[in-house]
């Protein structure tokens, strides 16, 4: 989930009144957000590198918030007491409008061919008359970095730029060009670099250089000009200086590029309603033209109302409440969603407004009017239906055999499901392509390499955390084993297994044999032909003439024996082991 | 409650993700930090009619929905992975039961490992157990799954129960589910629910 850093004073500010800290996470409960941390970027920075560094940061108290992933409208301080405002009836929802420029004055982008090829999709916008203030002015960038984290794919989908449009003059042209042919002054530095010389530049930069890959190695990189061959940004990885924004800029031009031209919308249509309202026409936007490569013209922003229609006996149902249509439309118009009740009464229409891309089926609208009533307000109910359960028949037998396995004297672990190859190859004495190991390409840590396929060095590693406990160790496991297997639809399945280990000064062949007799005697195996047979056998983890294979239902279904003490060895351990290992499968 | 079979770690993206409404490019499949695998790479089959109805609702919307409108590319729900939630096998549960001749109701539950790439700390495994539960039946509310949460919370002595509005991509309307703990004198989320979407 998002989290979105607001200073507490000035969000109190800007909604009217002021909470205690209890209210105001009331109030976040409600809504569906979570008041995640409060703290101080002095607390921040002394959490982060030590009091020392934290003299002379800023005391004031930020709230962290955690906002739903698909809720970008709630993504800035702007978005975030408009929702609460219009949730609480404080204000009326906004009307977001587009302006038409007048003709042959509004702004153009033109896409070319080569553009078309990297990134082919570009949309752009106009705020007019805006007033920045610095609280504004990072509230903007904020939500920029904020959304190219989440819905642009750490913009890998859509890139943002933002320009002072008086420093610029269109038509713009979004292009394509070799790295080499691509001269500009980049944001915040002193000199002009060569696009090819500012991938070096930035590879060490720890902000930037996660999105050099996204054009590194084409032919061609983008970039976009204005008609006198100003750079506005070269999308993206980082804008033009010439065209950056202060405090006293006044009209913003906004391009959004990528290569998903719906999130481009969405991206283009939260961004100017967030901050239309600091223009001088509140909420209102000025559209602007692109020209795709192909020579058709797109006006945007969108800024699409969309009308939904959905039934109040929907609603009331799905919800389990019943409220009556128009108090349904209030509460659909207090979540950003103006209804009012048409027909006879029997039908909502509900406008969906270019700040919810969230909404995109009459059970979204059902949720927001649930949220709206108040989950907790909601009567609980049970379903009236009756049902027989069963417990699955491998989760039965497992259940019986732990309880005699303890009854035995054995206790019983819970160890991870997953290991490093070691583990299950080399610490056991064979090579990890002799296993039919199922392997994962993106491990955190050494010790999460590949699932286990057997149980075996799960309990070696838990004896080895535990030496200090008296002897003799008897632990065992009844838990799944991953092969992998071509006849499953994905490639791999479980196996149960069952494995259990004696750890003492002697190895207890014995006893791990009697065990195993235990075991069969409750599953009703007798120890015969059409029963269970043990044969002498061999194994790599075993001690060579002290191995024996158990042959049940036609098959071999585990080994057991003394552990090689170069196994015992590797994981740790001092003492002699005996270990068995079977499938408890065929038995189910 | 029957038990459903949730006999596999791996699973495919398809079920893990895509047939759950998680879109294939949204920093919600990110979210999970997932464990995808090197051997095998890739699932050997996913089942056909299926998925090309999955791959329509994603790409253009369906059953009263928008859909997201993107690309939905088959290679990436073929790709193998942990399992980061028993939820994909409540999906399959629920396919199998939409091809059977007529409608029975059901409830399913399963107590399964699932796994997250995570680092792990005082609060964090890299595997770990879900309870999952699942109710189908004619003429469900949301009413009706508080009202179930209540029951099950409370056979384990927790009482003090309050819901959030939450989001998940395959529920609509979610709700996290928050008790107050005692010890700790404040409230912790112990659960996640919520209605399929159509």
């Amino acid at each position: 989930m998002p989290t979105v850093s607001v200073q507490r004073d000035a969000l109190f500010e800007a909604l009217g009144s002021t909470y205690t800290d209890e209210e105001f996470d009331e109030l976040c409960f409600e809504f569906g957000l979570e008041l995640d941390e409060i703290t101080s970027e002095k607390t921040i920075i002394s959490k982060e590198r030590g009091d020392g560094k934290a003299e002379g940061a800023s005391d004031t108290v930020l709230y962290k918030i955690d906002v739903p992933a698909n809720r970008y409208d709630l993504l800035c301080l702007e978005g975030l007491v408009r929702g609460l405002q219009v949730f609480k009836e404080r204000i009326n929802i906004p009307r977001y409008r587009k302006i038409m420029p007048p003709k042959g004055e509004g702004q153009r982008l033109i896409i070319t061919e080569e553009a078309a090829k990297i990134r082919p999709h570009a949309v752009a916008a106009v705020l007019r008359n805006i007033t920045f203030t610095k609280e504004r002015y990072e509230s903007f960038i904020d939500l920029q970095e904020k959304l190219h984290q989440n819905i642009c794919r750490k913009r890998a989908l859509v890139a943002i730029g933002t320009h002072d449009l008086d420093t610029i003059t269109g038509p713009f042209t979004y292009t394509a060009k070799a790295p080499s042919e691509i001269k500009f002054k980049p944001l915040n530095q002193s000199q002009e670099y060569t696009a090819s010389q500012l991938m070096d530049l930035y590879r060490t930069d720890s902000h930037l250089r996660h999105y050099l890959h996204l054009i590194e190695n084409k032919p061609l990189y983008p970039i976009i000009y204005d008609s006198n061959g100003v750079v506005l940004s070269m999308p993206p990885i980082i804008n033009g200086d010439h065209t950056k924004i202060s405090l006293n800029t006044r009209n913003v031009f906004i391009e959004c590029t990528g290569t998903d031209i719906t999130k481009a919308k969405i991206v283009l249509d939260i961004l100017v309603t967030m901050f239309s309202g600091y223009c001088e026409k509140p909420y209102s936007v000025e559209a602007a033209e692109v020209t795709n490569s192909n020579g058709k013209t797109h006006i945007y922003p969108e800024l699409a109302y969309r009308k939904e229609k959905v039934k109040p006996e929907y609603i009331n149902k799905k919800i389990g409440i019943s409220e009556t249509p128009s108090n349904l439309a209030k509460l659909l118009t207090r979540m950003c969603l103006k209804s009012h009740v048409t027909g006879n009464g029997n039908h909502i229409e509900v406008e969906v407004p270019p700040t919810r891309p969230d909404v995109i089926h009459a059970c979204d609208i059902m949720e927001d009017a649930a949220i709206a009533y108040g989950y907790n307000n909601i009567q609980m109910t049970i379903p009236k239906m009756y049902t027989i359960a069963n417990q699955l028949p491998l989760n039965k037998l497992t259940e019986l055999l732990r309880t005699d396995l303890a009854a035995a004297g054995f206790t019983e672990v819970l160890t991870f499901a997953l290991c490093s190859q070691e583990d299950i190859a080399d610490k056991l004495g064979t090579d990890i392509s002799a296993t039919k190991a199922v392997k994962i390409a993106n491990p955190k840590t050494a010790e999460f390499q590949v699932a286990r396929t057997s149980l075996l060095p799960g309990l070696l590693k838990t004896i080895a955390a535990n030496r200090k406990m008296p002897l003799p160790l008897k632990l065992f496991e009844i838990s799944d084993i991953v092969l992998k297997d071509d006849s499953t639809d994905v490639g791999a399945r479980n196996y149960r297994h069952l494995c259990a280990i004696y750890y003492n000064k002697n190895p207890g062949f014995e006893i791990i044999h009697g065990l195993l007799d235990r075991v069969m005697q409750l599953l009703d195996v007798p120890n015969e032909e059409n029963g269970y047979v043990i044969k002498a056998g061999e194994g790599s983890a075993f001690f060579p003439g002290r191995c024996a294979e158990v042959i049940a239902k036609g098959q071999s279904i585990g080994k057991f024996g003394v552990l090689h003490p170069d196994v015992i060895t590797k994981f740790e351990l001092t003492m002699p082991c005996s270990a068995l290992e079977i499938t408890i499968e065929p038995f189910v | 409650f029957s038990e459903m079979p949730t006999h596999s770690f791996v699973e495919s993206a398809f079920w893990n993700f895509d047939a759950l409404f998680q879109p294939q490019q949204h920093p919600a499949r990110d979210q999970h930090d997932t464990f995808f695998l090197q051997d095998p790479a890739e699932a050997l089959e996913l089942p056909p009619g299926y998925m090309g109805r999955v791959k329509k609702v994603h790409s253009q919307g369906g059953y009263g929905s928008q859909g997201y409108r993107s690309e939905w590319r088959v290679a990436d729900a073929r790709r193998t992975l942990l399992r980061t939630h028993t939820t994909a096998c409540s999906a399959r549960l629920l396919q199998r039961l939409a091809q059977q001749a007529s409608f029975a109701p059901g409830r399913w539950f399963s107590i399964e490992r699932v796994f997250r790439n995570e680092a792990v700390d005082a609060t964090h495994l890299a595997e770990f157990h879900q309870v999952e539960g699942v109710v189908a039946e004619r003429g469900l509310a949301l009413g009706h799954l508080l009202g179930i949460l209540r029951e099950f919370f409370s056979k384990m002595g927790i009482t003090q129960l309050r819901f959030k509005p939450a989001y998940n991509p395959y529920t609509e309307p979610s709700m996290e589910v928050f008790s107050y703990h005692p010890g700790l004198k404040r409230w912790v989320e112990v659960g996640n629910s919520g209605v399929f979407r159509p």
